[in-house]
């Protein structure tokens, strides 16, 4: 108690009046008070810290607290009145300290509770700064360790975090609170500025500590928001994002019907529709200050990113439409910062499902489909992009849909579903830990209703959940196709002569790539019904064109050859995923790849596509077709022979992959003259066919190999030697081979380490040249030089040259005796000089 | 007067430091180098030792500001040398007026290696020498043409060394004429030459001669030119009495080079020089000096000089093969490297004939110069590298000359030499290094240098029998917007002068034509080098889709007709060689009888294809002689009227490529 003595003897000079005043004033929720408030907070906590500390460090005072406790909750126990009180003081102890639920909720502060905390004060004329104390010791007694340890952190984290603010606040406080009125006016732009940061940052602390109370200085944020100074506003609209992100409930606020509203309610749910409402309308009017500021260049980042960060993290919340719509409007920005926040914000959006509930996949897919329908597939890649990050879980309602799915798919289908399964079911399953996981964090908090209810009411959301999947799948494959219809519309207007124009065709087709990547992913999703169309799409696609007239250059340019080797690939995944289901002929597609693989030029195509695309449709291919596989190798072998390492690397591997698959196809390491046995139809190998099977491969012999085995690089040569060597007795067992796309990107330039072993080994020598001998040959470069015969010219140059620098040196020296002699005139005249003035000055002297 | 002109020069040097170094610079010669001190020496050899940790980047991450030509650090600090030159003068005057002194009196004063160190006392040498001088000087105050005559005869005659002394004091004073540096009575060697005449005499005299006298007063044979027989005779006492003349002499002829200018004249007294470079042995400080200045003659100097320098540096770098050869290569690669800045097109010959003489530098001990090569290419690749990470200065710093002009050596180097020495290592590295320049400059404003690239993968494929695909390089040049046809004629363009091509070449009929013309050259040069080969029909396949697709799409003539021909030729020899190729017993397997196949007929160089092939080289030569042409004569105008004279005979006889 000695040491409460102390503190009062300390403490009351400074604290008296100013609290008095916030006695006196402090009864009602206005500006004032959030002022004083915060003040009084901060000092608070200030003196705390230094009471808690002392109390901390001292045995004695824990132990005295203990007992007291201990006292208290006898005396708890016997009176429920007093037990109310003290919780009402416990409350204002800690409301007076910022205290922050795990949610990110701050609510226990009570203006009542304090009138009547200081009313409970036996000593009610004595200062605050006595109650103060008690009022520590109280709390103190209150919290068990573990709850003080963490209000202890929390004092101090949030001392730190008003620091800066405190200080400038109380050096600011006092003038304001005195003569707010007039200095306001005559304060400087710039201090006006400073003035309003500050105010920023104390509303929004005052909001972050308190929301519940200070709901109402929301209004006055969103007004610095709407300030002219650029600065300021974009202060504001990041304060408010920060705000806001930190006390928008889990769940979504709906309005009280009039009705609900005429209803009579306790004080508390007034209360609570006060602060909804008011929430709303202020988040309403942010928004719409967003959205409208996404509009101005000079906002137009800070509100993208607001509204992205905002989508981001409340997803749940009202106003969802408006803010998807933002973003989706943004997806395909020229800038670049702005889409990759929006193509982050979406995917985001997709992969956590959780957070709301899947609706918002449903609405932000069809906003871009229908952004996709708008802009005619002219967009950005990246928008279509996004769809990748989507998942769908085939699990929801199995049973309804194997019921409804018996009808197309036969017992095969079940067989390959099983093969497919492991995969699939791994995916499932994590998808839906993080589910379990995510809705059981939500549980935890209190205030996530919704979650909880959700969790409550799974079974009953399996139909609603299935149904936005549909939706969502429907409305991204509506995408695909348009987008793929739109590059088969501008083929065919190109292929019937229309003018170059139309169709919006002369970008090319930004949109193809990642929506066939998409369809491969998918593919598995996709409606049997349209697989038939869709892969005579891809045919035609894939053949760019071409396939009716293939001389004209200009349909080349139509499709990349990349996009027609991506048309390939997908008609390849497509068809693996639903192999069985199909009776599709994928012979068209290798009579692609197989002119394709002429067409392709390394700098303008991409080879990692070309890789997948071997790696996919030979490799991977099941089927042994012989003369196919031959007529692969051959040409394969032959574009080794003209392009880059890493091409030559994929396409060799590939060789050697079909080698070792189709051991008939050895015979073309071999010479058999004739052709063989095997030898297919035609007899003579036609290296300019266009299709596979009419190359007659079969009757040539690989001699590319021995050109390849003295390539430069290495790994190329030795390989080509090892295909070589391949015997076509032994059927050898597979080797675990490296893909063609690891090959390729292993061989490309990019990862070439130009590392020289600086070990110089001493070259090996072939053969030593003595080094005399070479000195003497060396002589050829320098024609004709054997002796110098030409000694007059010589001279002559030198006298030439004798004359030149004898005159130089003769006028020199001339110069030089002129310098001097003028020099020694300047002397002289000098000297003159002197003496007369000499004279003259001795002059007077003498004449003294 | 002697005492009042002393005066008046410690004057100058005390206070008009600016004017005499004005004066200095006003001189139209680099500047000079002394190396008297010998602690300089040593430093120098660390630094000949240590440069391959110094240039070496391992990270390659801060290479960012490092140039091309400041791989190998070297310590050259003109400024201070060029302070302590005059001091490195002064001392020698010192020196020889002690020599003299001592001459008279005696061997034995004579003051042995002790003559470089003692440089601070200036001003009291100075003073010495000064009076010494004029003693001389009243001895044979004026060489007239007569004197000198007799003189010569004496020393041819009788070997008299004093009158050598006499005349080498005189060839001094004449080397000197006319540099009023500070320690030389300028008046003094003014009266003592006084016309033409002798000046010529005395120099033309002692260069012819100065040689063939010193061997035969040390008895060395005029063929020898091996440093040991020097070194064998520094203890004699002979070699003694004679080294300070050699040494004079030596310095007064390295004097003189830096003070003529005439290319005759330098070209002359290198080569006498030349005859006497053994004797540098004995002065290593001297050396390096006459390697400062013929590298410099080597760089800047035109036909005879610059291959009468290079024959000395070539000398050096084999009578000092321990010692020099590596600051030989450093010297001449950074003066190389620095000169290939500026290019224009009578610079291109010399370039060719400076890599030329480089690569037979290196060639001379292929151990140390691969050493060197493998930094230098080391920093090249990280160069590219972070061309690769598209950093835009390094992308400048690629596309320019010196970036080529370096893998220009280094291929030439090799190529040169893989036949002899297993460079695999560097021959792999720089492949590489090629086709990233290739790749990294897609564009058509590049197909100069994507071009040289082609050129350089063909010569090392050539030289060394290794296969490397160029097909799809050459092909895309050859394809880039053929549909647009008859441009404007435009400006002659000649490939091999520039880099990169002004955007407006691009529309012309010219750039075409020489897009077409370059790629049917480079590829029937890749097609000629494996037209023997057993897998040519396969190698032509595609190139050859190619070409006919280009045959059908071009419409004008000329190409067409080019193309055609090519496409006419490669297909008779896929014919050729298929005929021979079926007629075969062996597989593909079967390598050794792969390799023999067709070797006889490759001999007799008498393929259709091969005919087909120097058609087109020589056609090539014709045409780059005919856009060039045009060029060279007018940079020969102007030749002329700089210089007056022609050096382009020279030129072309001194360029084999």
């Amino acid at each position: 108690m000695g040491k409460k003595q102390r503190k009062k003897i300390v403490l009351p000079p400074e604290l008296p009046p100013e609290v008095s005043e916030d006695e006196i004033e402090v009864s009602d929720e206005d500006l004032q008070f959030v002022n004083e408030n915060r003040d009084y907070a901060g000092f608070v906590s200030n003196l705390d810290t230094k009471s808690i500390t002392r109390h901390v460090s001292r045995v004695a005072d824990v132990k005295e607290d203990a007992l007291e406790f201990l006292y208290e909750k006898r005396l708890r126990k016997k009176s429920l009145e007093k037990e109310s009180e003290q919780k009402g003081l416990e409350v204002d102890r800690v409301d007076a300290l910022p205290v922050k639920t795990l949610d990110g909720k701050l609510v226990y502060r009570t203006v009542p509770k304090i009138s009547q905390h200081s009313e409970n004060v036996t000593g009610g004329d004595q200062d605050i700064g006595d109650n103060e104390a008690d009022g520590v010791d109280k709390s103190l007694v209150k919290l068990t360790k573990p709850e003080k340890r963490a209000k202890l952190k929390r004092m101090k984290k949030e001392a730190k975090k008003q620091a800066k603010e405190v200080e400038n606040e109380e050096v600011q406080q006092t003038p304001q609170a005195v003569v707010l009125a007039e200095v306001e006016k005559e304060l400087t732009a710039l201090e006006a500025n400073e003035r309003k940061k500050y105010k920023l940052a104390e509303l929004g602390t005052a909001l972050l500590t308190d929301p519940e109370s200070n709901i109402k200085s929301l209004k006055e944020m969103l007004q610095i928001s709407k300030d002219g100074d650029h600065a300021i506003a974009v202060l504001g609209l990041k304060s408010l994002l920060a705000v806001f992100k930190d006390i928008i409930p889990g769940y979504r606020i709906r309005l009280p019907t009039e009705k609900e509203q005429e209803m009579v309610v306790s004080k508390v749910v007034k209360k609570m529709r006060y602060y909804e409402s008011t929430l709303l309308s202020t988040y309403k009017g942010y928004l719409q200050r967003l959205i409208a500021l996404e509009q101005q260049a000079s906002f137009q980042l800070v509100a993208i990113r607001c509204i992205c960060t905002l989508l981001d993290s409340v997803p749940h919340f009202n106003y969802r439409e408006s803010l998807l719509a933002a973003v989706i409007k943004n997806i395909s920005s020229a800038d670049d910062v702005v889409r990759k926040l929006c193509c982050a914000t979406v995917k985001s959006l997709f992969i956590n499902e959780g957070k709301h509930g899947g609706e918002a996949i449903v609405e932000a897919v069809q906003l871009i489909a229908e952004h996709v329908k708008v802009y005619d597939c002219q967009l950005h890649p990246d928008s279509i992009e996004v769809f990748m990050s989507l998942s769908f879980d085939e699990d929801i309602g199995r049973t309804e849909m194997s019921k409804a799915d018996n009808k197309f798919k036969n017992k095969k289908n079940k067989k390959r579903k099983n093969s497919e399964e492991p995969s699939q079911e791994n995916d499932k399953k994590k998808s839906r830990k993080e589910l379990m996981s995510k809705t059981r964090d939500e549980v935890l908090t209190p205030e996530t209703v919704n979650a909880d209810f959700k969790a409550a009411s799974l079974t009953q959301d399996i139909m609603e959940r299935r149904r936005m999947q549909t939706e969502t799948l429907s409305a991204v494959f509506q995408t695909f196709f348009r987008i793929l219809k739109h590059a088969m519309q501008s083929i065919a207007a190109r292929s019937e002569g229309i003018s170059s124009s139309s169709a919006g065709a002369s970008g090319g087709h930004p949109l193809l790539a990642p929506c066939l990547n998409g369809i491969g992913k998918f593919s598995h999703l996709i409606d049997l019904d349209f697989m038939g169309d869709l892969i005579s799409y891809l045919r035609k696609l894939s053949g760019g064109g071409s396939s009716s007239d293939g001389s004209s250059e200009n349909f080349l340019k139509q499709l990349t050859v990349s996009e027609r080797l991506r048309c390939c690939i997908v008609a390849f995944k497509v068809m693996r995923n639903n192999l069985d289901a199909l009776n599709v002929d994928l012979q068209d597609f290798f009579v692609q790849l197989y002119s394709i693989i002429l067409e392709y030029r390394p700098g303008r195509d991409q080879g990692e596509v070309l890789a997948e695309a071997l790696k996919i449709m030979l490799c991977d291919d099941r089927q042994h077709d012989m003369q196919r596989a031959a007529a692969f190798i051959k040409r394969l072998a032959t574009f080794s022979l003209c392009f880059g390492s890493a091409e030559s690397m994929a396409a060799l591997v590939t060789v050697k992959h079909l080698l070792q698959k189709n051991f008939k196809c050895r015979n073309l390491l071999e010479n058999d003259a004739g052709g063989g046995s095997v030898s297919g139809p035609i007899a003579k190998y036609q290296p300019y066919a266009s299709d596979p099977n009419l190359s007659g491969a079969l009757a040539s012999v690989l001699w590319e190999l021995n050109l390849l085995s003295k390539h430069y690089h290495p790994t190329v040569s030795t390989l080509a030697s090892t295909i070589s060597m391949l015997s076509t007795a032994q059927n050898q067992v597979y080797h675990s081979n490296v893909s063609p796309q690891q090959a390729f990107m292993e061989l490309s330039l990019e990862h070439e380490p130009f590392d020289l072993k600086v070990d110089i080994e001493k070259p090996n020598h072939k053969r030593r040249r003595g080094s005399g001998s070479s000195v003497a040959n060396s002589s050829g470069t320098n024609p004709g030089i054997t002796d110098w015969t030409d000694e007059d010219t010589v001279r002559k140059r030198l006298s030439e040259h004798f004359s030149l620098i004898h005159d130089i040196s003769e006028n020199k020296r001339l110069r030089g005796e002129l310098d001097r002699t003028t020099w020694s005139l300047q002397l002289y005249e000098q000297y003159k000089k002197q003496k007369k003035t000499k004279q003259n000055g001795s002059k007077p002297l003498k004449m003294k | 007067m002697g005492k009042l002109g002393k005066k008046a020069r410690k004057f100058a040097k005390k206070h008009l430091q600016s004017v005499l170094k004005n004066r200095r610079k006003t001189k139209v010669f680099f500047k000079r180098k002394s190396s008297s001190k010998g602690q300089q020496d040593t430093v120098e050899n660390q630094v000949g030792k240590t440069t391959i940790p110094n240039g070496r980047d391992p990270e390659g991450e801060d290479l960012k500001n490092i140039s091309l030509d400041e791989l190998f650090t070297e310590d050259d600090s003109d400024v201070v040398e060029d302070a302590s030159d005059s001091d490195g003068f002064l001392s020698e005057d010192q020196e020889f007026a002690k020599f003299l002194a001592s001459y008279k009196k005696g061997p034995e004063m004579f003051q042995g290696e002790e003559m470089d160190s003692d440089e601070d006392e200036t001003s009291n040498h100075s003073m010495r020498l000064v009076d010494e001088d004029s003693s001389i000087m009243s001895q044979g105050k004026v060489l007239t043409h007569s004197v000198i005559n007799s003189l010569c005869q004496l020393i041819k005659d009788e070997h008299n060394k004093s009158a050598l002394k006499t005349l080498l004091n005189g060839y001094r004073a004449a080397c000197w004429y006319g540099t009023d540096s500070i320690g030389v009575p300028d008046n003094a060697s003014c009266q003592r030459i006084q016309n033409s005449g002798t000046f010529c005499s005395i120099l033309m005299f002692m260069l012819r001669e100065a040689d063939n006298i010193f061997r035969g007063l040390l008895k060395i044979p005029s063929s020898s030119c091996k440093k040991e027989s020097i070194l064998e005779l520094k203890n004699t006492s002979k070699w003694k009495s004679l080294k300070p003349l050699i040494k004079s002499y030596l310095r007064s002829t390295l004097f003189f080079l830096n003070q003529v200018t005439d290319s005759e004249i330098l070209a002359f007294s290198l080569s006498r020089l030349r005859a006497s470079i053994i004797f540098f042995a004995a002065f290593p400080s001297l050396l390096k000096r006459l390697m400062k200045a013929t590298v410099h003659l080597w760089v800047t100097g035109e036909g005879v000089l610059s291959s009468y320098s290079f024959l000395i540096i070539q000398d050096v770098a084999v009578v000092f093969s321990s010692e020099c050869f590596g600051i030989c290569l450093i010297k001449t690669y950074k003066s190389y490297i620095s000169r290939s800045k500026v290019v224009d097109f009578v610079h291109t010959k010399h370039m060719q004939f400076l890599r030329n003489s480089f690569i037979e530098l290196c060639s001379l001990d292929v151990h140390k110069s691969c050493a060197k090569a493998l930094l230098s290419i080391q920093q090249l690749a990280n160069i590219l590298k972070q061309g690769l990470r598209k950093k835009k200065e390094s992308l400048k710093k690629i596309c320019s000359w010196q970036y080529a002009n370096c893998i220009d050596l280094w291929v030439m180097f090799i190529s040169a030499n893989i036949c002899d020495y297993d460079l695999h290592h560097v021959f792999y590295v720089i492949i590489q290094l090629i086709n990233g320049v290739a790749c990294l400059f897609p564009g058509p404003r590049y197909f100069p240098l994507r071009l040289k690239c082609v050129q350089w993968l063909n010569h090392l494929s050539s030289s060394s029998g290794i296969f490397i695909p160029v097909a799809a390089l050459v092909l895309d040049v050859l394809e880039y917007k053929m549909g647009k046809e008859g441009g404007k004629p435009g400006k002659a363009i000649n490939f091999s002068s520039v880099l990169k091509l002004p955007k407006h070449w691009l529309k012309s009929r010219n750039f075409q034509e020489e897009c077409v013309f370059s790629a049917v050259e480079q590829l029937s040069v890749h097609f000629a080098q494996w037209s023997y080969h057993i897998s040519f029909p396969e190698l032509s396949t595609i190139p050859l889709i190619r070409l006919r697709r280009f045959h059908e799409i071009a419409t004008t003539e000329s190409l067409r007709r080019v193309v055609k021909r090519l496409i006419d030729q490669v297909e008779q020899n896929v014919e050729f060689v298929q005929k021979k190729r079926d007629d075969l017993a062996f597989s593909p397997k079967d390598h050794q009888s792969v390799e023999s196949f067709l070797q006889l007929e490759k001999g007799s160089l008498n393929a259709p294809f091969t005919q087909y092939y120097k058609s087109v080289m020589q056609k090539a030569t014709s045409r780059n002689l005919d856009t060039n042409g045009i060029k060279s004569s007018m940079e020969c105008k102007n030749l002329k009227r700089k210089r007056g004279r022609l050096p382009s005979k020279m030129l072309n006889g001194g360029v084999n490529r």
